[in-house]
């Protein structure tokens, strides 16, 4: 019996030190595997930049700029970063630029298509133009052979009808804003 | 065998159909502009007037009488008449104003000589302008159209011969 109870505490005091020996190598040593693994999608984004040329975008270097043209008539004085290309009887152009710059990675695409549209119909007695195309409410192309990774400036003109307010013209007087939505794809 | 041609055949739709999604990107520019109504004045070359030797369709025009006698010849273009003390000398000018972006019916026309003049009397459209305030040459005016303010000096005997008589018509047009 005696015997016994002697075996008992001498495999009890084994154990206890095996686990405080244990427990020591425990809190100098620890290693861990973590399997890491991704999926590289393929994409591209569209940011509007300011052009030196231009009126200051607000929210520039990102893909919901905005440009404001300030006052703009047929003959007064206009903001800096804004010209007058053509003033005619029916009406006139105020104009300013703005650069589009669109990346992509993971694409074999070496150039890219960009589109505008209006968000809504122009208002009354303005027309919205990029590099010349007229924008409407649906996609029309400005161009075909972007080059990524490089800010390329475009014209945004309006052109304002110099008729009276009521009578085919604009509102005056009073901010107008329109939106101009802008696809880019990957040929 | 099997499972390898229906891997591959897996593999090739998936490139296919990777390859038919184009890649796009959008953004959106707000674009903002406040339209307000303005009126330009230009100065036009009357046909039965001295033509203006500069500046002709702009609001910064050059009218040259040339030589000027009493009795003596005189350019074409030029009105002459004559009394016993002093002779005037008139040519048209049309004033042009255009208005844009504003239902105004007519303007008002004003004008002011630069410097003054003691000696010499100048007239715009019948009215005499000097420098001391604006003369109204009038006060309904027609837009888009050429009106013609016949501008004329009237200069005394008692100038001496090989006088230069210049100045400047400070002319506004104001949208009524």
């Amino acid at each position: 019996m005696l015997k016994n109870y002697i075996s008992i505490m001498r495999g009890a005091g084994l154990a206890a030190l095996m686990l405080y020996g244990a427990s020591l190598v425990a809190q100098t040593t620890a290693t861990g595997v973590i399997n890491g693994s991704l999926v590289n999608k393929n994409g591209i984004s569209i940011q509007f930049d300011t052009d030196p040329a231009g009126v200051t975008l607000g929210a520039a270097g990102t893909n919901a700029a905005t440009a404001n043209f300030g006052a703009v008539s047929a003959f007064g004085p206009l903001s800096g970063g804004v010209t007058r290309p053509s003033v005619t009887a029916a009406n006139f152009t105020v104009r300013t630029i703005f650069d589009v710059q669109v990346i992509q990675g993971g694409l074999t695409s070496t150039t890219y298509t960009l589109t505008a549209n209006l968000a809504a119909a122009a208002p009354t007695g303005m027309n919205y133009k990029v590099d010349a195309v007229t924008l409407t409410t649906a996609a029309q192309t400005i161009q075909v052979n972007g080059a990524y990774s490089t800010a390329i400036p475009h014209n945004l003109d309006l052109v304002v009808s110099t008729a009276a307010p009521g009578a085919g013209g604009p509102a005056v007087g009073t901010p107008i804003t329109t939106t101009i939505n802008f696809t880019a794809t990957a040929n | 065998m099997k499972k390898v041609m229906l891997l591959t055949i897996f593999a090739a739709l998936m490139m296919i159909s990777s390859a038919a999604v184009a890649q796009t990107a959008t953004g959106t520019l707000t674009v903002t502009a406040t339209v307000n109504g303005s009126i330009q004045l230009v100065f036009n070359s009357d046909a039965a007037g001295v033509a203006l030797s500069s500046g002709a369709g702009t609001n910064t025009a050059t009218l040259a009488f040339g030589n000027v006698s009493a009795f003596g010849a005189i350019s074409a273009g030029i009105v002459r008449s004559t009394t016993a003390s002093n002779f005037t000398v008139s040519s048209a000018v049309d004033v042009q104003v255009a208005k844009t972006n504003s239902a105004s019916a007519n303007y008002t026309l004003k004008a002011q000589l630069g410097a003054a003049d003691a000696v010499n009397t100048w007239t715009v459209g019948g009215v005499a302008v000097t420098n001391a305030a604006q003369s109204t040459l009038t006060a309904t005016g027609a837009y888009a159209a050429n009106s013609n303010f016949p501008v004329a000096i009237t200069v005394p005997f008692t100038t001496a011969s090989g006088t230069l008589i210049s100045n400047t018509i400070n002319y506004t047009a104001t949208a009524n």
